[in-house]
This record gives C-alpha cells, sequence and structure tokens, in this order.
C-alpha cells in the first residue's frame, strides 16, 4: 500500500488530468476559431449555461492538479538545496492554487 | 583526418582543455581505432577500452555530442573534426575516463538477479517460449552506460534516479517468470524519485547501441505498479 506515495499517483494524476485537459483544450481551440463570442456578454452568456460551466470548473480543478505536478517535478529535477526548493514548492503551490481559485470564483460569479 | 579530444588530469590541471590530433584514416575505421592512433603519438592520452568489438561495453565516449560506443562507431559517418569528450555528467577520474561508481550503485540498487523464494530445484527453472520472449530486448543490455549519461533526470539526480540502464534490468527482473520477488522490486521502487524521475525524453532509447528501449520498460514497470497497485 505504500507503494500508493508521492511517486505513481503524482504521476498517474498528470496523466489522467492531461486526458481531460488535452479534450478541453481542443474544445476551446474550437469554440473560439469557429463560432467566437461576438462581445463580453456573449462570452458570460456562454460560459453561464450549467454544462459548461460545469465543464469549464472540472478543467481549472484539474489544471490546478495537473501543474501542481509539473511544478514539483521541475523544483524536484533541479532544485536541489533543501530551503531553497521548500521556498520554492511553497510559492509554486501558492501561485498555482492562487490562480486556480480566482479562476474558478470567476468562473462561478460569471453572469450571475 | 582531425579529431579534438578532451584531455584533463585533476591531479595537475587546473582545467580541462581540448587537443588537436591528426590521424591517418584506414579503410573501415573505427572511432576506438583513432583514439589508438592518438595513444600511440601521445601516450599520456586515457581512455578505457577492452574487446573492441560491441560487446564489453568499456569504450563509450561522448563523440559529435553523442553517446557512442567508439569500438562500433566507423569514422566515417561522424563529421570532422570529431570532438571526442567523456560521458556527459560524470566525475572525469583522467581524459575521457569517467567514474561510473553511482552508475554501479543504481545498477546494484535495482538487486539485479534472480530472487526465489521457493526451494531451489535439482535441476533448472523452466521457461515456456513465451516466457523466455519476455526477456528479449531487456538482457542484451552491456552496461555501457551510454543510456544513463545521456539522461537528463540522471545528470540532475544521479544519486536518487536509477537511470535507464538499471530500471531496464529492474524491468528484465520483474518479466522474468522465475523471479518471486515482484511485490518487494515494485516496493523499492515506490517514491518520486527512483522510477519517477524519468519523464520519457528518450535519450536513452536514441543512443543505445544496442537498440534497447528504457523508455519502454520504465512504462512497463509503472504499468505494472498501476495493475498490482489500484
Amino acid at each position: 500500500m505504500s507503494r500508493h506515495a508521492s511517486g505513481l499517483m503524482a504521476w498517474l494524476m498528470q496523466r489522467a488530468t492531461a486526458v481531460y485537459l488535452a479534450l478541453a483544450a481542443l474544445y476551446l481551440l474550437w469554440f473560439v476559431s469557429v463560432d467566437p463570442p461576438a462581445d463580453h456578454a456573449a462570452l458570460v452568456a456562454w460560459i453561464s449555461q450549467p454544462l459548461v460551466r460545469l465543464g469549464v470548473l472540472l478543467a481549472v480543478s484539474l489544471l490546478v492538479a495537473h501543474s501542481w505536478v509539473g511544478v514539483r517535478n521541475v523544483l524536484m529535477d533541479y532544485i536541489h538545496p533543501l530551503w531553497l526548493r521548500l521556498a520554492l514548492l511553497l510559492l509554486g503551490g501558492g501561485l498555482v492554487l492562487a490562480s486556480g481559485l480566482w479562476l474558478m470564483w470567476v468562473v462561478m460569479v460569471a453572469g450571475v | 583526418m582531425n579529431i579534438r579530444v578532451y584531455r584533463y588530469n585533476p591531479d595537475t590541471d587546473s582545467r580541462p582543455r581540448m587537443q588537436d590530433y591528426v590521424v591517418s584514416t584506414a579503410q573501415g575505421m573505427m572511432l576506438r581505432d583513432a583514439l589508438l592512433a592518438i595513444k600511440a603519438q601521445d601516450e599520456s592520452f586515457s581512455f578505457r577500452h577492452s574487446c573492441g568489438e560491441g560487446v564489453c561495453g568499456s569504450d563509450a565516449v561522448n563523440a559529435n555530442g553523442r553517446n557512442v560506443l567508439a569500438c562500433i562507431t566507423p569514422i566515417s559517418e561522424l563529421r570532422t573534426p570529431i570532438i571526442v569528450r567523456p560521458l556527459p555528467g560524470r566525475p572525469v577520474i583522467r581524459d575521457l575516463v569517467v567514474d561510473l561508481t553511482q552508475f554501479y550503485e543504481q545498477y546494484r540498487a535495482v538487486k539485479p538477479y534472480l530472487i526465489r523464494h521457493d526451494p531451489l530445484p535439482e535441476q533448472e527453472i523452466p521457461q515456456t517460449p513465451a516466457e523466455r520472449d519476455q526477456l528479449d530486448g531487456l538482457y542484451e543490455c552491456i552496461l555501457c552506460a551510454c543510456c544513463s549519461t545521456a539522461c537528463p533526470s540522471f545528470w540532475w539526480n544521479p544519486d536518487k534516479f536509477h537511470g535507464p540502464a538499471a530500471l531496464l534490468q529492474a524491468w528484465r527482473f520483474l518479466a522474468d517468470s522465475r523471479d518471486q520477488a515482484t511485490e518487494a522490486r515494485l516496493n523499492a521502487l515506490e517514491g518520486p524519485y527512483k522510477l519517477f524521475r524519468c519523464h520519457s525524453i528518450m535519450n536513452c532509447v536514441e543512443v543505445c547501441p544496442k537498440d534497447l528501449n528504457p523508455t519502454r520498460a520504465i512504462g512497463q514497470i509503472k504499468a505494472l505498479m498501476l495493475e498490482q497497485g489500484l
């Protein structure tokens, strides 16, 4: 059971979230290239649809998980002094989390 | 033919330097022959070599930026001047001779031998042809270190990441039907470093002189972990 530790789970989380994020990115690309919203009101109307809002919220939360594993990987690879790595992990994790929360808030209050 | 080699003696030199030599070529000449010709001109030049036919794995060097076995690399395939450096990322003992202690420690760490819990039979342990086929592409490794020293993850964490050569051998014994230590082997690979510093960069596959595929073996270890762990 101890095998579930940071290695396998982090790798699995990155791979699994990547699948949804890739599909979401393709959809967003299609959306902005084929049928782009005319103005801000149209964008808000689009994101206010329950399914779109749910899908985007899910994408943002998965993006937070995906980026956290990525940031952690980069820092584990390159930053070896413990204090510097800890500081950068806190900074990176904080930035990822804060951006994610802000983005989720924006999506949730759009059109409400 | 011009050839430029890395020279460094840590005991006497303050810093490494590149030294140019001119070597006369011959039909079918390999890089090892060129290095031997340099050695004949300048006996202070050092490099490792032994069998001369790509079996022992002693003469891995970095030629024109790529890790190769000097004895099976024709000089006709290399752009001149050929620039020969030691394997990247390893401490230099002298000239092209590097210290591979960490590489061997990582190899030792994966317990590269059969582990049986059942009493050993009187005779050999039989395998079906299909079971034996699982070992093809794994057992052929000659531990030349071309792959691990081409791996950025091994450059950054050679003390913690096993590296492609050791992980290929980890899978070689996980895949062996006669081995009985699957659980212990997988447990030993847990954590973020030993296995999971591999980011599928695939430099190992690119440089392997035996055309082996450590990245695929690493993927198979991860798949087995998932299968047994979830």
